[in-house]
C-alpha cells in the first residue's frame, strides 16, 4: 500500500525528519504516535506533498510519487485529515464536501457517496447550508474526514484526529474509522495520545527527534504501554 | 433648479462609483486569491479600453468584438502577469512588500509600453446604447450611463454565481481561503491563483471599457484608476470583493457631492478625507468580515 524509506524532510535548511522508513500494508491500520514536536506532523507533510523531501521515497501501490504534487498525489488514492482540519469556514457543509466530489479519484476500488457519509455522520445532513465555521469543533472533524472520504482513498491519513475533542465525540470517530477497514481503506493515524492510538490500530512506529525509534508489532501495544520508562523517554508524560 | 443639481450629482456619482467598485473588485479578488495588492489594476483597464480602440480603428473590428477583445486581453495579461512573474516569485518565497513592488513595476511598464506604442492621445469607445440621456427630476443622465449601472450589477450577479455555484469557481475560492486544504482535496492550488489573475484581468478591463466613452483615457490614467479602486476596495473591506461594491459607490457619491457643496477643484480632497475617517472608524471596511460568501 506505501512504503517510506530513507526520507528526510524539513523546512528551508531545517531538517526536521531523518531516514524515516515505514510501511503500511493492505487493510492495515498503522499509528504513529510520539511526543509534541517529533516530527509527525512533518511527515504527514511531506507524505502529502505539503513539502517537498531532500532525500528518499514515498512509494504508494509500487508507483513513485515523491515528486507527485499534492493536488495529484491525492488522485493516487491517498487522502489525508490534516491538523486543524483545513476546511472552508466561509463555505457550507455541503459546498465543503461538494468539492472533494468533483475532484476525487476516478476509477479507484473504494467508493463513497454522499449518502455513505452522511450515515456515516449525520450531522452532515443536518447542517449541510450551514457555513463549516459555525459547527462545534467534533462536527468540524466529522465534516473533515467526510471530506477525505469523498475523494475515494485506499489510504486515510489523519493527522490528530482527537485533539480538543469531548471523549465522548472521540469514540463515536473512533468507532467511524474502524470501519473504514471494511471498506477497503487502510489508515495511517498520526496520534500524540497513545492510548487512542493503542485502541484501534494494529501496530504501531514512535517517533522522537525527526526518527522512528521503535516499532510497535501487532499484539505488542500492551508491552509498549507497560514499559514505562520507553513510554517516558519518547512520549514525556 | 438645487435639487436637480444634487440628483444630478447623485446619478454621476453612482455611475463613477460602479467603475470604481469594478477596479476595487479586481482588486479585491487578487488579493484574497493571492494576498497580493496589485498596484496595475488600473492598467488593467488601461489596456483593455485601448485594445478595444485599435480593433476597432486599426483593425476595422465592430464594437461587439472589440469590446470582447478587450476583455480577453485583460484576462490574458491576468494570467502572463501570475504565470511569467508571480509564479516564480511565489516558488521563492517572496515576502508581500516584493509583490506590491513587483506590480508597481508592471504598473509602470505598461503604462510607459502603451506611450510607446499608442502615444498621447486620449482614447475613447462609442457610447453603449445611443448617445442621448433620460431625464431624471430635472437632472439628464446619458443612455451609456445607464447601461453602465446594469452592466455592473450583471457582473456582480455573475460574479456570485461563478464564485457560489460552479465547481470551478468555488474551487478558487477554496484555495484562497485554505491552500492546503484545497491541495489535499485535489485543487491544483497554483492555478486557481492563475484563475484569480485572469478574473482580475477581466474584471479590470471591463472597468476600461466600460469608463472609456466616459471618460477618454490616455497612457498615465492607470495609476488614478488603481487608487479610486483601491479606495473603494478598503472601504467595503479588502478581503471582501462584495464590499468593493458599496465602497465604489460611496466614494463616487462623495466625490460628486463634494463638487455640488463644496468645489470640484477639492473632490479628491474630500473623498480621500473620507477615505481617512472610515479607515481609522473602522478599520476592517464597511462590511468588514461580513457578506465576505459573495467571493
Amino acid at each position: 500500500m506505501l512504503e517510506i524509506g530513507g526520507l528526510d524532510a524539513g523546512y528551508g535548511r531545517l531538517t526536521v525528519l531523518h531516514d524515516v522508513a515505514f510501511r503500511i500494508g493492505d487493510g492495515e491500520i498503522v499509528a504513529l504516535v510520539g511526543a509534541n514536536g517529533a516530527g509527525k506532523t512533518t511527515l504527514v507533510r511531506a507524505l502529502c506533498g505539503l513539502i517537498a523531501p531532500t532525500a528518499g521515497r514515498i512509494i504508494k501501490d509500487a508507483f513513485d510519487v515523491t515528486r507527485v504534487p499534492t493536488h495529484e498525489r491525492m488522485r493516487t488514492g491517498i487522502a489525508v485529515v490534516l491538523e486543524n482540519r483545513r476546511l472552508w469556514g466561509e463555505l457550507t457543509v455541503r459546498e465543503n464536501l461538494r468539492l472533494a466530489e468533483v475532484n476525487a479519484r476516478q476509477g479507484g476500488k473504494v467508493n463513497f457517496t454522499l449518502a455513505d457519509v452522511t450515515r456515516l455522520f449525520p450531522i452532515i445532513a443536518e447542517r449541510q447550508s450551514s457555513a463549516v465555521e459555525l459547527l462545534s469543533g467534533g462536527e468540524q472533524q466529522m465534516v473533515a474526514i467526510a471530506r477525505a472520504l469523498l475523494m475515494q482513498p485506499d489510504l486515510l491519513i489523519m493527522d490528530e484526529p482527537s485533539t480538543g475533542l469531548a471523549p465522548k465525540i472521540v469514540k463515536e470517530i473512533l468507532g467511524v474509522i474502524r470501519g473504514l477497514r471494511d471498506r477497503g481503506i487502510s489508515l495511517l493515524l498520526v496520534e500524540q495520545n497513545v492510548g487512542i492510538a493503542s485502541e484501534i490500530a494494529d501496530r504501531g512506529y514512535v517517533m522522537a527527534l525527526g526518527r522512528i525509534v521503535h516499532e510497535i508489532v501487532p499484539g505488542g501495544w500492551q508491552s509498549f504501554l507497560s514499559d514505562e520508562r520507553m513510554v517516558k523517554a519518547y512520549l514525556g508524560d | 433648479m438645487f435639487s436637480s443639481l444634487v440628483v444630478q450629482a447623485i446619478l454621476s456619482g453612482v455611475t463613477n462609483g460602479v467603475i470604481y467598485a469594478l477596479i476595487g473588485m479586481g482588486i479585491a479578488v487578487i488579493y484574497k486569491g493571492s494576498g497580493v495588492i496589485n498596484a496595475a489594476q488600473g492598467e488593467f483597464s488601461l489596456i483593455g479600453a485601448v485594445v478595444a480602440v485599435f480593433a476597432m480603428k486599426a483593425a476595422g473590428f465592430s464594437y461587439p468584438i472589440a469590446f470582447i477583445a478587450g476583455a480577453v486581453f485583460g484576462i490574458l495579461l491576468g494570467i502572463v502577469v501570475d504565470v511569467v512573474l508571480v509564479r516564480p516569485m511565489v516558488r521563492r518565497k517572496a515576502d508581500e512588500d516584493a509583490f506590491l513592488l513587483l506590480t508597481i513595476g508592471i504598473a509602470f511598464a505598461i503604462s510607459a509600453g502603451v506611450l510607446f506604442f499608442a502615444g498621447r492621445d486620449y482614447f475613447t469607445l462609442p457610447s453603449i446604447g445611443s448617445d442621448g440621456v433620460a431625464i431624471v427630476f430635472d437632472a439628464t443622465i446619458r443612455y451609456h450611463a445607464i447601461w453602465v449601472i446594469v452592466a455592473c450589477a450583471a457582473i456582480v450577479a455573475a460574479l456570485r454565481f461563478f464564485y457560489r455555484k460552479t465547481s470551478f469557481g468555488l474551487a478558487m475560492m477554496a484555495a484562497s481561503i485554505d491552500a492546503d486544504g484545497a491541495a489535499t482535496t485535489g485543487i491544483n492550488v497554483a492555478a486557481m491563483r492563475t484563475a484569480t489573475y485572469g478574473m482580475g484581468g477581466l474584471l479590470g478591463a471591463l472597468a476600461g471599457l466600460l469608463v472609456a466613452p466616459i471618460v477618454p483615457i490616455s497612457y498615465y490614467m492607470g495609476l488614478v484608476l488603481t487608487l479610486k479602486g483601491f479606495c473603494a476596495a478598503m472601504i467595503g473591506g479588502l478581503t471582501n470583493p462584495m464590499g468593493a461594491i458599496v465602497g465604489g459607490i460611496i466614494l463616487g457619491l462623495v466625490e460628486s457631492l463634494a463638487i455640488v457643496f463644496i468645489a470640484s477643484a477639492y473632490k479628491d480632497v474630500v473623498a480621500f478625507s473620507v477615505l481617512l475617517v472610515i479607515m481609522i472608524l473602522v478599520p476592517q471596511g464597511i462590511l468588514g468580515r461580513r457578506g465576505r460568501k459573495g467571493g
